[in-house]
């Protein structure tokens, strides 16, 4: 009976009972639960929080835990058909820490542990594919220095794994640890477990291949799996942008057996979980294995509609479903876009990369301090620069967009304007400041700069499938009354556009102290309801009423 | 450089900022930073507005022409030199970092992070604090040249904490001292120091 370390199913089979999960931390009790469910993962150990405690208290390897994992990697080697640092079919290792509270700080996985100059030939050979065995090595070897410092960089690949382990071990106590925890009340003695995987190959041969899928399309939420195949390639080169990845359809066309796999394993691990998933996973010689399944990210228009379809599937309550929707995902779906066909005929001014979505017009003005000068005076303009410094952020706060002629998505401007919540577009070239004194629409999110004011439309929540149906449940769970602007007798309470107005959200709090009910639009941003909710109003009056609802729903 | 020129360098990086901020990045204190504006504005050199203040344009144009002078030591400085190339790459990164806290990549597509999805934010605020331990050895170097520039560490390491704590307006917030500001204000520094051009 192992005492450190505990085996995590393996291919298909679950070899153990569903492990506790503050002992071997939230990775392996995922791999362990998705194996329970029948499901494929690449065979993995972990070593228990217990071996942490142990080590950290001596400073060395407690008595029987390298006998433990050398009995790990054999069990390993016969799952997988695979020899760790010999023969001609390389076992490959990815080291993961894994507290059952994740914190920063910890360190970073390793990949590809396991390779030496044997295994690069050996990889090669199997492969076909000595470049890739070649940059699987220095890929090794550069993330090894990095984490592992004072590590055995060549030599044997035992000593390398129990550097690895015991570096994941020492990083419970990294400076940003420690502080992390002190601050969070979270005990110094729970320790983090070391979960060791095998590593399987997207780039085998022709019938290999990695990929990400959705259970639901994440960017609209239709109830249909959403996702990305890259034939004969691993994680890594999805990651770099270096291929351009291919459909569900070329999945099912190269390897049609591990394509119905990941469908049902898809709909298990939705249904299981209650939620949408993004599922990682690997395609080695045909047969299918899930890396990590968690929920996914999802787009506003795609948060409300899985929202709703779940509660009409039976799937959720309504009160879940809510939880899954932010008042500013609702927020964002509410704001104006263009007009159907308003940019139809249109002069395009400038184009370039859009940095912040949203749509606004105003004066094109070149100069930060103008800028601000003719906003104080109730003028709506719009920043151009060649690119901007902190010398522009004034003039960015004071503008209704900003365009800048230099610079890609992460430059200054296109940080600050996010930020600020300003449409931005970047990187237009030269001349857009040429064009100072025109009356100009920014797009942000098509990267569009149009002459004069274009027509926008606002959405409204009443006309909006899911929305409307998401009012209707908030409603009767919201704990504060929300009642549209404008619907009978006048509105009570204070009147928060009118504090906003004269003091900023600074001066909100005091205002508000000892008062039940207050009315605005000012309502209708999430912040402001929140600092409004803390104050212990109970009744708002605004338009649009959901943001506000939601406010009210968080816990 | 003499108390003058460090206020008026201070005014030009922490732009429409008030008296005590200034005083905090010029490393003075504040009666003599607040002292030395008040000059400044009674000579035309600088202006002030609710309580903050900024450079008048010729006073910006005057101050980078004495920069040449002021570094002309810490330009030939091997170390500092270095150490800025050394910020140069890290600033890369750590403008991608920021991006990612901004954005979320959503089946391919970049669009608003609503900070509802936790892990993704505790994810990259980790990668933060993880880019400012590999800053920490570069922020060293700097300040070991021209001590006034532990201001910055000191800032950097303040908002990382808080933003690490839970408070999120400290990573990227551009109405406070977030990571971003204070990172950005250090660019602008270096920058001046190095009598260099921003890329972007």
């Amino acid at each position: 009976m192992a005492q450190w370390t505990v085996l995590l199913g393996g291919s298909g089979l679950p070899d153990c009972a569903l492990p506790d999960r503050a002992l071997v931390g939230g990775k392996a009790w995922s791999i362990a639960r998705m194996a329970a469910l029948g499901l494929d993962v690449p065979p993995a150990f972990v070593i228990g929080t217990a071996a942490c405690n142990a080590y950290l208290g001596a400073g060395h390897f407690p008595d029987g835990l390298e006998a433990e994992i050398d009995d790990g990697i054999a069990w390993l080697e016969a799952h997988t058909g695979r020899t760790f640092g010999r023969g001609d079919k390389r076992l490959l290792l990815s080291i993961r820490s894994g507290a059952a509270i994740s914190m920063p700080g910890m360190m970073d996985t390793v990949l590809n542990l396991g390779i030496d100059e044997g295994g690069e030939a050996a990889l090669a050979a199997e492969t076909g594919l000595p470049v890739f065995a070649a940059d699987t090595q220095r890929r090794f070897h550069e993330l090894f220095a990095a984490i592992v410092p004072d590590g055995p960089a060549t030599g044997s690949v035992r000593g390398q794994l129990h550097a690895a382990v015991r570096a994941v071990f020492d990083s419970w106590n990294t400076r940003r640890a420690r502080r992390y925890r002190d601050h969070n009340g979270i005990a110094h003695d729970l320790g983090t477990a070391v979960t060791i995987q095998a590593m399987v190959f997207g780039n085998l041969d022709e019938t290999s291949g990695t990929g990400v899928l959705f259970s639901r399309n994440p960017l609209n939420g239709d109830p249909v799996p959403y996702g990305e195949y890259l034939p004969r390639a691993q994680g890594e080169d999805v990651v770099s942008g270096k291929f351009t990845p291919l459909g569900l359809d070329a999945m099912l066309s190269h390897v049609p057996q591990a394509h119905a796999a990941l469908l049902e394993a898809s709909a298990l691990l939705e249904r299981e979980n209650g939620d949408v998933q993004d599922i990682e996973f690997t395609v080695q010689s045909g047969r299918l294995y899930l890396l990590q399944s968690r929920s996914a990210k999802r787009a506003p228009a795609a948060a409300v509609r899985i929202a709703v379809d779940m509660v009409d599937e039976g799937r959720v309550d309504a009160a879940t479903a809510l939880s899954r929707v932010s008042a500013e995902q609702v927020s964002t779906l509410l704001l104006p876009h263009l007009a159907p066909g308003a940019s139809e005929g249109a002069e395009l001014l400038a184009s370039g990369e859009g940095a912040c979505p949203g749509v606004a017009s105003g004066i094109l003005v070149s100069d930060p301090d103008e800028a601000e000068r003719r906003a104080a005076a109730g003028e709506a303009v719009v920043l151009v620069r060649a690119t901007t410094s902190p010398d522009d952020v004034h003039g960015m706060i004071a503008a209704r967009a900003v365009v800048t002629e230099q610079g890609g998505s992460t430059s200054h401007a296109a940080v600050v304007s996010r930020a600020l919540g300003r449409p931005c577009v970047v990187g237009t070239g030269a001349g857009a400041q040429a064009r100072a004194g025109a009356l100009v629409t920014v797009d942000g999110a098509g990267g569009k700069v149009y002459a004069g004011a274009l027509p926008t439309k606002t959405p409204h929540e009443d006309d909006h499938p899911y929305l409307a149906r998401l009012i209707a449940w908030a409603r009767e769970l919201s704990p504060v009354t929300v009642v549209r602007s404008g619907i009978g007798a006048s509105p009570a309470g204070i009147d928060i556009d009118r504090v906003v107005g004269e003091g900023g959200t600074e001066a909100l709090a005091e205002a508000l102290a000892g008062q039940s009910a207050a009315y605005g639009s000012g309502l209708s941003n999430p912040e402001i309801a929140r600092i409004a909710r803390r104050s212990g109003v109970t009744a708002m009056t605004t338009d649009p009423i959901l943001p506000a609802l939601l406010v009210a729903l968080e816990s | 450089m003499n108390a003058r020129d460090l206020v008026l360098h201070a005014a030009a990086i922490k732009r429409h900022a008030p008296a005590p901020a200034i005083a905090a990045l010029a490393g003075l204190p504040a009666s003599q930073a607040k002292d030395e504006l008040d000059a400044l504005v009674a000579s035309g050199r600088a202006i002030s507005a609710n309580g903050a203040y900024a450079l008048t344009p010729l006073a910006g144009v005057a101050l980078q022409a004495r920069y040449g002078f002021h570094f002309a030591e810490l330009r030939e400085d091997a170390k500092f030199v270095a150490a800025y190339e050394g910020f140069e790459r890290i600033n890369v990164t750590l403008k991608q970092t920021i991006t990612d806290w901004q954005t979320l990549d959503v089946g391919g597509m970049r669009i608003a992070n609503d900070h509802s999805n936790k892990a993704h934010d505790e994810a990259v605020i980790d990668r933060l604090g993880g880019l400012h331990e590999k800053a920490e050895p570069i922020l060293g170097a700097l300040a070991a040249a021209l001590p006034r520039l532990s201001y910055y560490g000191d800032k950097l390491l303040a908002a990382l904490e808080a933003a690490e704590d839970g408070e999120h307006e400290w990573v990227s917030d551009v109405r406070r001292d977030s990571y971003h500001t204070v990172w950005f204000e250090l660019h602008e520094e270096l920058l001046r120091i190095m009598g260099r051009e921003r890329e972007e």
